[in-house]
């Protein structure tokens, strides 16, 4: 085989990823985005070019859509928060056991989605964990119910199964930050919260970014969590699943898909902003 | 000096908290899988392996293990291929170029699997109108995991030296002597590490599978009937038996590429 030039050998070899991408995501996602605008007659999809489809998201799913969003900005603040404390932790507090901490993040990263949310049923359930260790000791006879099937069992469920995924963002940003920066911080006369706030976040910008795009995005398209320990909590990922399932109204599913999209991205782009004015007051 | 003390005994208990919120779950699953008493609840009964046997014994179980299986060992060995090329292309690429590249190619890791699974569903059965599948859920589970695999390789080639390759080919190796040579020996650790992590995404996936694979089972498809339709304990078992095979290829995975932290 002749030498190739170099530019030409280096997309040869990106050639299949970039394949993969073009086929497998992109196509079906602007196929998924026609769809939207197709119309429905006797259960029969047909291509057409309407916004029905989008308009009738707004006016029959936008308090779901809204409930929705507050929820999925829920799990991305408590999440984002708890992944920042301990990434610190793991950085800065925990000396030679960092690593073991980090080991564990990575490990349980991978425990399996669906059965992390299993495991939050059984703890929170009425016949389940919390409640049986409650009876156990006399606390209550019977068992309490407010644990789960409302939107706190979402939020629980949901911040624990997204929690290593917030983490390592974050953790990546902190580990390019030296020791000696923080001590002159405090040479400086900063106490640990002011080293922390003045020093640390500022260097951590886009790893919260990237945290809380994650969590947003993934938890307010999430329909699983919902409908396992959310009980009546409405969430859009369960209506959109719904025009697959049972529904069969592929072309509203989708134009709900993108509104929950295009609306996620709005709010993620204006608590970047305000992220950045909080960081550089 | 008690503030530093305090201080001190509060990260502590932080971190202790943390740590038992990642890890409690699990263990009580894998707890409960053991456990006497057909509900999932404490306090416990006894020892039994009677969940095992009913779930060794259930007739869809078998299937579902065997389909997982031939799926996650499909989508690692096509992922690595396809995201070791693409990372080598990657790391020779003018920095600017490859990181739009990286962006763009790890756009699927941010969307929610419920968009990508649905899309996907549409795509094969009404624009390719191909038949529903094992072949379409491999090819759907590329879609997140190669992200995956072309960011743990172009982490690792970020730091390698390339001066070995070309002393190689400066001794007269062709570029796939030197790539088999030196290249591929040094970052094989790394490789099969990111074929691991890629055989646990596939393995746990759930909501892409249950899309694209039409009738018959996973594991967690599996699970997903059980844990809606009927109480039965034996998914403490299948759930324990997901949970190992995905930690403990992540854990192989973190041992053979001999991460550091």
């Amino acid at each position: 085989m002749g030498r190739l030039p170099r530019l030409p050998r280096q997309l040869t070899a990106l050639a299949p990823a970039a394949a993969a991408w073009l086929l497998l995501f992109a196509a079906p996602l602007a196929y998924f985005f026609v769809i939207s605008f197709w119309s429905v007659r006797a259960r029969i999809m047909r291509p057409d070019l309407t916004g029905r489809n989008y308009l009738a998201t707004l006016a029959d799913y936008g308090d779901v859509l809204l409930h929705t969003l507050l929820i999925g900005l829920a799990i991305a603040f408590v999440t984002t928060a708890l992944a920042y404390a301990f990434a610190f932790a793991i950085r800065f507090r925990a000396g030679t056991w960092g690593n073991a901490l980090l080991l564990l993040t990575l490990i349980t990263l991978f425990g399996g989605y669906l059965v992390k949310i299993y495991a939050w049923k059984s703890i929170l359930g009425r016949d389940g964990i919390i409640n049986g260790v409650l009876r156990s000791i006399g606390i209550i006879d019977e068992p309490l119910t407010f644990f789960i099937y409302n939107a706190n069992a979402v939020v629980i469920t949901l911040a624990y199964f997204l929690l290593p995924f917030a983490v390592l963002p974050i953790y990546g940003n902190m580990r390019a930050i030296p020791d000696s920066l923080i001590e002159a911080a405090r040479d400086l006369g900063a106490n640990t919260f002011r080293a922390s706030r003045d020093v640390v976040l500022p260097l951590c910008e886009r790893g919260i970014a990237v945290a809380f795009l994650l969590t947003f995005l993934i938890s307010v398209g999430d329909y699983v969590t919902p409908r396992l320990v959310g009980g009546g909590t409405s969430m859009m990922g369960h209506f959109i699943e719904t025009q697959f399932s049972f529904g069969f109204n592929w072309p509203m599913g989708s134009a709900m898909a993108f509104t929950l999209m295009a609306s996620s991205l709005v709010i993620f782009l204006l608590c970047r902003i305000a992220l950045r004015q909080l960081i550089s007051l | 000096m008690s503030a530093p003390l305090a201080s001190k005994l509060l990260w502590l208990a932080f971190i202790a908290f943390v740590v038992l919120f990642l890890t409690l779950p699990l263990v009580l699953v894998i707890v409960f899988s053991f456990n006497m008493s057909a509900l999932t609840s404490l306090p416990l009964t006894g020892l039994t392996l009677d969940w095992y046997a009913r779930l060794f014994g259930n007739e869809s179980f078998w299937p579902a293990l065997r389909a997982s299986l031939v799926i996650g060992v499909t989508v690692a060995l096509l992922s690595v291929v396809i995201g070791t090329l693409a990372a080598l292309g990657l790391a020779r690429m003018p920095r600017r170029w490859a990181a739009i590249a990286m962006t763009s190619l790890s756009a699927p890791m941010m969307l929610p699997s419920l968009i990508i699974g649905i899309a996907l569903l549409s795509y094969f059965v009404r624009f390719l109108k191909i038949p529903l599948g094992l072949p379409t859920v491999v090819l759907s589970h590329l879609v997140i995991v190669v992200p995956f695999v072309v960011a743990i390789l172009h982490a690792r080639l970020a730091s390698f030296d390339w001066s070995l390759v070309e002393s190689a080919q400066d001794l007269g190796a062709s570029p796939s002597r030197a790539f088999f040579t030196v290249t591929l020996p040094i970052v094989q650790p790394t490789i099969v590490g990111a074929g691991l992590i890629a055989l646990a995404l596939s393995l746990d996936d759930f909501v892409i599978t249950f899309f694209t694979i039409g009738s018959g089972n996973t594991l967690p498809t599996m699970v997903w009937g059980m844990v809606r339709t009927t109480l039965d304990p034996s998914i403490n078992a299948v759930a324990t038996l997901l949970i190992l095979l995905s930690i403990g290829s992540t854990a192989l995975a973190l041992s053979v590429s001999k991460y550091r932290g």
